[in-house]
Order: structure tokens, then C-alpha cells, then sequence
């Protein structure tokens, strides 16, 4: 695991979080997380559900109140012993990172091209410029000449592309997945892995949230197996999947083996 | 109790006194009606006479002990009819004029008054209908007043800025005295009766589309009149003229009904303008 | 009275039930959105008491309501009654259907998925933009069969106008009915209702239409 530097060292992780709390009416959901994703890392979480790792990711992108612990962006204070930091600074915090959702909630009554590049526009950036990134970026996801397109009108597979390249359009330091792939039919996941796997290839820095375990095998450089709002067990994907050495991890990867 | 039983027997001790066997026991009384002049008289529901007026006939029969009959007249043709004794009255909302006792006809006490007025706020300092010249007058929509504004007495309306149509008398009332309108136009007994009851307004002395209803009788038929009338006052007396009138049917009219309104009608006639 | 005369009479009063429908229309669909909003305030003080505004609004005839507005002030503190009564009919019909309004906007915002909110809050849209830019938008589209349905009930209840004494066509229409003794006017106002209502069904499928393109 590493060392979790805040002001000393000269490259601090893009994430760090420590002891993180969440409970949801006296329910403890999270306790104690600590985790820290570095520059260029993919970090897989998996667990079975109820485990609190949706909610972790809900708690990084401040869509969760967390009630204890730190978040760190680069070595900032987004969270700081349970105290967030102010309206403006969480703003700012948020163009670092982007979410992908299990539902891909994206504006039903906007085409994928406005989907993709609104935000930034409103972030005041170049429209032409913008538009520009959010045509690659469709290319790239397998979605060219569909800019026009309603969501309605894509496939389950597609939409979760848009999703993905609206979130990317924005240029995050970091990348979150919360199940991408679950709301999708099975024929459909591939797509979606693929190009998630892509951007793997291509360093960008992502957590993903998922049950599918060879995915997490071969695209991770860290996997995180979380139980009961803990941190059960972490490390290398073929250490975690091949030789878990907790024996919860041991009986939650069973059901995958068949 | 006892008291309304004694006051009964002593009027109809002084009605037989004043009509002493001037009439057969079983004198039969021919009641000349309009039978399409709601709700004084018509044809019913169920085919028979019926109305205000018809029932009042009926009640004083009962009390005089005579057989009641009914007979339906031509109304340009009421006193032709009366004169040849194809009835003994008419009786039917019939409005009381002067060439009617010119001609020498004997009619009965007033009893219903269809006098229209104008109310006016008491500080507005309105004296009469040409004050109102420009100026916005309340009206109830379906009364004897709306008629006016629109039939006889259209050219007085014209003077008028505006007539405002309210669907209730209470709206028109409310509408003078909060500002928005400059004199309501009335029947009287409702003006009064109101004007007691609220400071602050004023009827103006003028009586607009002035007339009352009254029972008209041959020449000769004094007594018969007298009869009739004083009739009506015991039915008046004993409350049976009051339960007729309560009737949902004449709902429109009991307003309007002289001896039932006798103390709304007084101070208005004593003091009319303020 | 010929059956033309009592149509040119009626269409006088045409023109001001004209005004109450579009007076009306102008003020109480922004206004309901503030009532809905105010309603779904997350201080408790704030709901209740508009809650509490929309169910005598929604609770109690428009009529009463009418009388309310116009006469009620006089009433309670003295105060003039308005000689043009198309301000306190605006006011009351405005006030009792921005209560319907806020309840179908109400019904259409929380029936937007949270995940909405959610994706424009990570994508840095402010609330503003997230409410204006994302879901009003759908909210809109959702709502636009209730509110036609409002708006067709709002054609014919502009002849409650005549409990005050407005002077719209069916007030018009009552009084040429009760001078004539003729229901025709009746009839004829009926004619008038129906085909404003065609003309408003027609506007509104056409806008429901153009929300079609998507779903």
C-alpha cells in the first residue's frame, strides 16, 4: 500500500481517503476506509452487495455526506476530520474527477453531442473547442456520426459510451465507475469493458466498482475487497483472486469460480 | 295559545258583525285568475290552479266557509269578464291602476308592492334619479328592477355610466357600500328592510316603475270587498297568510308582500332620503 | 331577440373571458412553480404552511374564493371594492390555479430520478442550471397532459366570473336569458366553450408534439 503523502513528498496520490465513516441512520455502511489510488493506477473494488462500495464512490464524488475521516485530491483537503471544505473548493475539487453511473443518467431530452459537451460550455470553455473533444471522444467510444442521436434511441451499451465520454469530455484527473456494466445486458458488457479497458491502456487513472471478476483481473493494478463496510482484504489482482488470504474473500470469490 | 284563540274569535265575531247574512252560508266564490302568471297563479304539477294567490282565495273560502272555484280569464278581457259575472274577482298579481277605479271598479287593500327605489350611500349626497346621470347602478339579476332598466324605464338607464348585474341583492348592496358602484336599484321592501339594518345608506325619494297588486271587483261589490280584505287580515292574524308565503315556490315574492313587511315598509315611507 | 343579436351581445362579453383565461394562464403557471417549490422547501415551516395554502385553495370552491377576493377585503378592513372586476377575478382564478399547478409541478419534479440531480451535480452544474437546463425541461414534457387538463377546466370556469358580477359572455349570456325567458343563450354560450376548448386542445397537442422528440 502506499505511503499517503499530504505536503512532504513530491507526488502526492490522486485520491487518498483515511478512516473514512458513513452510516445511514445508526446503520454503519462505511468504517474506517483507507485507500489511496496513485496517478495511472486502476483500482478494482469489488464485494458483495451491501459491502458499502457504491457508497464509497458516492462518498468520493461528494454525492454522500461522509461523517468521518479525510478526502484528499492531490494532496488537498476535500474532507478534513470530518469537516468539508467550503461551496467553492468542493466545486473545484469536482473537475478533477468524473462519474460513470450504473444507470447512465444521461439528459434524456439532449442529443449525445449536448450530453457530452455541455458541461464543459458551461464550464466556459471554447464551444468549437469543445465540440471538437466531444466528436473524438464519441469516435473513440464507437459512437461516431450517432452525435445527433437521443438517448432513446441508443442501445443500453451505446448510452453507457455516451456516459462515459461525457464524463471524460470533462477532462477528470480521475475516473470513477459505480457497476458500469451491471444495468446492461450480458451481450452488451463487452462493449463497455472494452473501452474502459482502453482507457486503461491509455493511463488513465479509474476506480471501478464491479462484479466482473476477470475484468478486474486483467485491467487492474490493485484490487480492493470490501465486506460488511470494511476493507477486507487488497493487493495485486492475481494475488487477491488466486491466493485471497482472508477466508471471506476466499468464500465471496467461490460463487465466481462456477 | 289561549290569547291567538281569543283574538280568532273575536275577529271573527266583528266579520260577522260587519257582514251581517249578507252572504249564503254556502256561497260559492269564483276567483278569476291569469292561470300563466307564476307565482300568482298557473297551472301546477299535477294539472290544478295553483300559486300565491290561488292558495291565499282558497284559505279565505275556507275561513268565510265558501265553496272556492277557480276560472281562468283572457287577461286584455279580466274586466269584461268580471262584469258579465263569469267571476266574482280577479285576483292575479293584477296591478292596481287609476283608470280601474275611474271606471268605477271597487278594489282591494294593496297587497304586494312592486315599487323599485334607488339606494344610495347617505354621504354621496344623490337626491334623485338625474344625480345618477354617469354614474354605475347595481342591478339583481332576474328582478322586476332589471326588467325596468331594460323595458319602461330604459331611458333613465342610458343616463347611467354603466349597470352592473348582480346575481344577488346582497352583492349589489356590498358593491355600493364598498365604492364600487353609486346606487342600487331595488324593490322597495328590500331596500328598507336593508337600509334599517345597515348605516351609512339612504333611499332616494323617488318611487321608479311605481305599482302594487290588488283585487279588483264589480262596481257594486263593496261589501263582498270588505269581506275579502278583512278575510285576509285573519288569515294575516292567525299566521296562516305567513305559512302560504314561506312556501319555497314564492320564495321571489315574499319580499315584496305588504302585510307581511309592514314594519320594514314604515320607516322607509316616513323617511325617505336622509 | 334574434339568435344573431344574442350572438354579437355574447361576443362582447368574449373578449373579457378572454382575459381572465390568458391573465390567468400568464400569472399562475410561474407562480405555481414558486408555490411548488415552496412546497418542497426542506424547512418544514416553509411546507406546512404552503401546504397547508394549496389544500384551502384546492379545498374550497373557486367561488367562495372569488367572493373571497373581491369582497373580503371590504369586508374585513374596509376597503374599497374594485369598479374594474377583472383584477380580483384575475387575482382569485390566478391564486386558486397556481395551487393546482404547483401540485401537478410537484408531482413531475419528484418523479425525475434523483440520478438526474446526481449526474448534473458531478458534472458541475449548478443547482440553477440543473434545475432550468435539466429538469424543468422534462418536468414540462411529463406534465403536459394535466396541465392540459387544467387549462380546458380553466375555459369553462371563467364563467364563475359571474358570481361577482364580471361582465364575461356567460354573464352576458345569463342576463339575455333571464330578460328573454329563452334558454338559447344557454346554448349558445355552450357553442362559444366548446369551440375555445377545440381551439385550446389543438394548441396543446401541437406543443405536446413538439416535446416528442424524445421520450
Amino acid at each position: 500500500m502506499a505511503e499517503i503523502n499530504n505536503s512532504t513528498g513530491p507526488a502526492p496520490s490522486i485520491l487518498s481517503i483515511r478512516s473514512l465513516q458513513k452510516s445511514f441512520d445508526s446503520v454503519s455502511v462505511l468504517r474506517d476506509i483507507s485507500l489511496s489510488v496513485e496517478r495511472g493506477n486502476v483500482v478494482s473494488i469489488i464485494g458483495p452487495s451491501g459491502s458499502g462500495k457504491s457508497t464509497l464512490l458516492r462518498c468520493a464524488s461528494f454525492l454522500e455526506h461522509a461523517d468521518g475521516g479525510d478526502i484528499l485530491y492531490d494532496g488537498e483537503y476535500a474532507l478534513h476530520n470530518g469537516v468539508y471544505a467550503n461551496k467553492a473548493e468542493l466545486a473545484r475539487f469536482r473537475t478533477r474527477f468524473g462519474l460513470v453511473f450504473q444507470n447512465f443518467q444521461l439528459f434524456p431530452h439532449y442529443s449525445v453531442l449536448r450530453n457530452v459537451s455541455e458541461a464543459p460550455i458551461l464550464h466556459g470553455e471554447n464551444k468549437d473547442e469543445v465540440y471538437a473533444r466531444a466528436l473524438e471522444l464519441l469516435k473513440k467510444m464507437g459512437l461516431e456520426g450517432r452525435e445527433k442521436a437521443y438517448p432513446y434511441q441508443l442501445s443500453g451499451g451505446q448510452q453507457q459510451r455516451v456516459a462515459i465520454a461525457r464524463a471524460l469530455c470533462m477532462r477528470p484527473e480521475i475516473l470513477f465507475f459505480d457497476e458500469p456494466t451491471s444495468a446492461l445486458d450480458p451481450e452488451l458488457t463487452g462493449e463497455v469493458l472494452k473501452v474502459i479497458r482502453q482507457l486503461a491502456e491509455e493511463k488513465m487513472t479509474m476506480v471501478v466498482v464491479t462484479h466482473e471478476m476477470p475484468f478486474a483481473k486483467a485491467v487492474s493494478n490493485r484490487v480492493i475487497f470490501m465486506a460488511d463496510g470494511v476493507i477486507v482484504e487488497q493487493g495485486d489482482p492475481k494475488e487477491v483472486f488466486d491466493n485471497p488470504r482472508e477466508e471471506r474473500t476466499r468464500q465471496f470469490l467461490r460463487v465466481f469460480e462456477r | 295559545m289561549k290569547k291567538t284563540i281569543l283574538i280568532l274569535l273575536a275577529l271573527v265575531m266583528t266579520a260577522s258583525l260587519l257582514c251581517p247574512a249578507a252572504f249564503a252560508a254556502d256561497k260559492t266564490f269564483v276567483m278569476g285568475i291569469d292561470p300563466e302568471y307564476p307565482p300568482f297563479s298557473y297551472m301546477g304539477d299535477d294539472g290544478e290552479y295553483t300559486g300565491f294567490d290561488v292558495e291565499v282565495c282558497k284559505a279565505v273560502c275556507d275561513y268565510l266557509g265558501w265553496k272556492f272555484e277557480v276560472f281562468g280569464v283572457n287577461w286584455d278581457e279580466k274586466l269584461v269578464q268580471l262584469d258579465s259575472m263569469e267571476c266574482d274577482c280577479v285576483w292575479s298579481g293584477m296591478t292596481i291602476l287609476d283608470s280601474m277605479k275611474e271606471a268605477g271598479y271597487v278594489i282591494s287593500a294593496p297587497y304586494y308592492d312592486n315599487t323599485q327605489v334607488l339606494v344610495v350611500k347617505a354621504d354621496s349626497g344623490f337626491k334623485s334619479s338625474k344625480d345618477l346621470a354617469g354614474k354605475i347602478v347595481a342591478v339583481q339579476l332576474g328582478t322586476s328592477g332589471e326588467s325596468l332598466l331594460n323595458g319602461d324605464l330604459v331611458d333613465m338607464a342610458k343616463t347611467f355610466d354603466s349597470v352592473l348585474t348582480c346575481d344577488s341583492f346582497l352583492k349589489c348592496f356590498t358593491e355600493l357600500q364598498g365604492g364600487a358602484v353609486d346606487a342600487v336599484f331595488v324593490d322597495m321592501p328590500v331596500a328598507a328592510s336593508y337600509v334599517a339594518k345597515h348605516d351609512g345608506l339612504a333611499i332616494i325619494d323617488e318611487q321608479l316603475g311605481a305599482e302594487q297588486y290588488g283585487i279588483a271587483f264589480r262596481s257594486g261589490d263593496a261589501e263582498l270587498c270588505k269581506a275579502v280584505d278583512d278575510a285576509v287580515q285573519a288569515l294575516v292574524a292567525n299566521g296562516t297568510y305567513a305559512k302560504i308565503a314561506e312556501k319555497e315556490e314564492y320564495a321571489d315574492i315574499v319580499n315584496n308582500l305588504l302585510f307581511l313587511n309592514e314594519d320594514a315598509e314604515a320607516p322607509a315611507a316616513e323617511t325617505p332620503a336622509a | 331577440m334574434s339568435l344573431m343579436t344574442m350572438i354579437v351581445k355574447m361576443s362582447e362579453g368574449l373578449g373579457k373571458t378572454c382575459a381572465i383565461f390568458f391573465l390567468t394562464l400568464l400569472f399562475s403557471l410561474p407562480l405555481g412553480m414558486i408555490v411548488a417549490l415552496l412546497r418542497m422547501s426542506k424547512v418544514k415551516l416553509v411546507s406546512a404552511v404552503t401546504r397547508f395554502f394549496i389544500t384551502v385553495l384546492r379545498g374550497t370552491p373557486l367561488m367562495l374564493q372569488l367572493l373571497a377576493v373581491t369582497y373580503g377585503p371590504y369586508y374585513l378592513f374596509g376597503a374599497t371594492v374594485a369598479r374594474n372586476k377583472l383584477i380580483p377575478v384575475v387575482i382569485a382564478f390566478s391564486i386558486n390555479y397556481a395551487a393546482y399547478f404547483a401540485e401537478i409541478y410537484r408531482g413531475g419534479i419528484e418523479s425525475i430520478p434523483v440520478g438526474q440531480y446526481e449526474a448534473a451535480e458531478v458534472l458541475g452544474y449548478t443547482r440553477v442550471q440543473t434545475f432550468m437546463r435539466i429538469i424543468l425541461p422534462q418536468v414540462i414534457k411529463r406534465i403536459m397532459p394535466s396541465v392540459t387538463n387544467e387549462v380546458v377546466t380553466l375555459v369553462k370556469d371563467t364563467s364563475m366570473a359571474f358570481t361577482v358580477s364580471y361582465q364575461e359572455m356567460f354573464t352576458i349570456g345569463k342576463q339575455i336569458a333571464n330578460s328573454q325567458t329563452s334558454f338559447t343563450p344557454f346554448v349558445v354560450a355552450g357553442a362559444f366553450y366548446y369551440i375555445f376548448n377545440v381551439i385550446v386542445d389543438y394548441v396543446m397537442g401541437r406543443i405536446e408534439k413538439r416535446l416528442d422528440y424524445y421520450r
